[in-house]
């Protein structure tokens, strides 16, 4: 089987070309039908092109699932400032790798989303904050983004329409919490990466002090199918509250992890049993994270009847969050997963927030000495409780992302701490 | 460079089950590409990119970096908010980004040296002290963590005989642990300077370095 894993019960919106190099050229791209998106939106106006994604029902793909339509529809009309279009591609969610793989493959479909989403919410310009790390991904873009300049169809008067929009690539320079829409504006705009308090939000106030919107990578790359073939078309797949196709990121202990374009509302056992070929080495499942590490824990028995739409995951007691699904087998140490998780958090901390400060590293150091054996069942309850005030009580949700994790976990694999807190002893250690 | 065959598992293709050539998986055709004066004014003339030969003394900014550092300035409203491109540029001529260097690059924006020690300290891509001529980055976050991403670190730990963020003897090779580097259903992920890494087992890590060696024997 070739790379990228393909499936027969995969829907090719956004991944249609994927794995096809050529679909990296302008000539190439338009071959699946690049760049009628925005020359429908041209050609329909601004206010028919937000309606348009708003009937769609689509929804935020970087975790938070806010309607995207809405969202555009929030941007002041006229307002005489400069409007800016942000795109997120500072993807670090642990679990998460689907935006590199649409801007590696399909650069022009990230750039014709990011026209679509400049032109409606009447932006001139548009940034595209990347990760540091991505070099290759980078490079990919950048040529993209030349040849486009080159062919007119970004920059001055584009596709000769008269409409100006100019796209800049911005690579940041490694923090996870930059991800965080306000973050991501104070790095832009040369700042600490630190989330500003909201309101203002911003469509008021957001780079530069200028109305902004900022939508994640997959968002805006399916905005231009859904302006090309109608709302109705997208809403052929998913469910009322989750319509459309998404990208599933799996990793773990599955034989097949990757990418996978499924319908919203899919089954998550199928997801694993079939698309990605079942658990690795025949063993049996423990748990999965359905959405980047930044959602409760599920455990076996919550997957069984789960399906992965907004409210399905819901249902189960998790979040879809950007559908990062991490498989983790019987032989998986959830204390240790849960602790590498803990650090991360601290480690990613801007620390302007002391609950999320404190609390993160507090945490860590609890769940370090739980692991080398040395906890007390008190632990349990006081990490509870520094989970409680992490949430809720900060300006990003960054500490809620970690306090999520280690409630879930300690409520459902509550015997995992104990055999360790009791014996020493590490579950499912082979 | 070496014309050893090598079996890179920087690529999602090692198992030797994918049909598709590991140029046109990785768009190798693009990458480590970029000219000197940084392509297009939009696009960005500032990667991250990190030059084997590194040289701390060097002037900041002159000749084609000129060029560049000048288009960086040009595509934002503020100046402020060239301070990353700017500082990503210094980090590629000298290596890493010392408290002169960002004092510089203070003057250079109108900023005063605090206010860039405090943003440059934030974000954990500057290095603050000199690195090997290869920074290997581990991912040990949850995905590669399952998949044995632990015994990866160790064993280049081991192969390079140094300790966790400490540089090799010969001033080749610097190891840390580092976040999620969205590749996790490659599991584990390496970055080595620019490049990612991928599939790497504990087994490929011998092989990885010896690669390496030789391409600075070929400099």
């Amino acid at each position: 089987m070739a790379y990228p894993y393909r499936h027969d019960k995969e829907v090719r919106v956004l991944s249609e070309g994927f794995g096809d190099p050529a679909a990296r050229t302008v000539e190439g791209w338009k071959r699946y039908g690049g760049y009628q998106g925005i020359a429908r939106a041209l050609e329909i106006g601004r206010d028919a092109t937000i309606d348009e994604v708003k009937n769609s029902g689509l929804r935020g793909r970087g975790g938070a699932g806010f309607p995207t339509g809405l969202k555009w529809s929030f941007m002041p009309k006229d307002s005489g400032r400069p409007h800016y279009m942000l795109c997120n591609a500072d993807e670090s969610e642990p679990g998460t790798f689907k935006d590199r793989e649409i801007i590696r493959w399909t650069p022009h479909q990230l750039i014709e989303g990011c026209l679509v989403g400049s032109y409606a919410i009447g932006a001139s310009h548009c940034y595209i904050y990347l990760r540091g790390e991505f070099f290759e991904t980078t490079n990919v873009l950048a040529r993209a983004l030349e040849e486009a300049y080159e062919k007119g169809l970004v920059g001055r008067d584009i596709m000769g329409s008269g409409v100006d929009i100019d796209m800049t690539l911005h690579v940041g320079a490694g923090a996870y919490i930059c991800g965080e829409e306000t973050g991501l504006m104070n790095s832009l705009e040369g700042r600490r990466g630190e989330p500003r308090i909201k309101p203002p939000f911003p469509a008021a106030v957001g780079a530069f002090g200028m109305p902004s919107t900022i939508n994640n990578v997959e968002t805006l790359a399916a905005t231009p199918h859904i302006v090309r073939h109608g709302a109705q078309w997208y809403r052929q797949w998913g469910t009322e509250k989750s319509p459309g196709t998404k990208l599933f990121c799996v990793s773990g202990h599955v034989n097949r992890p990757g990418n996978y374009e499924l319908p919203l509302g899919f089954p998550m056992m199928e997801l694993i049993e079939d698309i990605c070929g079942g658990m690795r080495d025949g063993k049996a499942l423990k748990a999965v994270i359905p959405g980047g590490s930044s959602v409760p824990i599920m455990s076996a028995d919550d997957c069984r009847s789960c399906t992965l739409c907004y409210e399905g995951v819901e249902a189960a007691g998790s979040l879809l969050g950007c559908a990062s699904v991490i498989v983790m087998d019987e032989n998986t140490d959830i204390v240790k997963q849960v602790r590498r998780m803990a650090y991360f958090y601290a480690h990613e901390s801007c620390g302007q927030c002391t609950p999320c400060r404190e609390g993160t590293a507090w945490a860590t150091r609890i769940l370090r000495r739980i692991e080398d054996g040395l906890g007390t069942e008190d632990d349990l309850d006081t990490l509870i409780e520094i989970s409680e005030q992490m949430t809720g009580t900060t300006i990003c949700v960054l500490s809620d992302s970690l306090a999520m994790p280690i409630i879930s976990s300690i409520e459902k694999f509550r015997e995992d701490y104990l055999a360790l807190i009791r014996r020493g002893e590490r579950v499912g250690a082979a | 460079m070496s014309d050893v065959p090598f079996r890179n598992p920087g690529w999602a293709g090692n198992t030797g089950e994918f049909d598709l050539s590991e140029a046109d998986v990785r768009g190798n055709a693009y990458a480590g590409e970029r000219p000197l004066d940084g392509g297009h004014p939009s696009t960005s003339a500032s990667y991250p990119f990190m030059l084997v030969a590194r040289n701390p003394g060097a002037p900041l900014f002159e000749g084609p970096y000129q060029a560049r550092f000048e288009k960086i300035r040009g595509r934002y409203p503020t100046a402020r908010a060239a301070l990353l491109p700017a500082l990503n540029l210094a980090q590629e001529i000298r290596g890493h980004v010392s408290p002169e260097t960002m004092d510089e690059v203070a003057a250079l924006l109108g900023l005063s040296s605090a206010y860039v020690r405090g943003v440059a300290t934030f974000y954990t891509m500057y290095n603050k002290r000199p690195v090997g001529r290869f920074l290997i980055q581990v991912c040990t976050n949850i995905s590669c963590n399952l998949c044995g991403a632990d015994e990866v670190l160790a064993a280049f730990l081991r192969h390079t005989d140094t300790e966790l963020g400490d540089t090799s003897t010969d001033g080749n090779f610097t190891v840390v642990e580092a976040e999620c580097l969205a590749a996790c259903g490659f599991p584990t992920c390496v970055q080595i300077n620019e490049r990612y890494f991928e599939d790497v087992a504990a087994g490929d890590v011998p092989d990885i370095l010896r690669r390496l060696t030789d391409e600075l024997k070929g400099d």
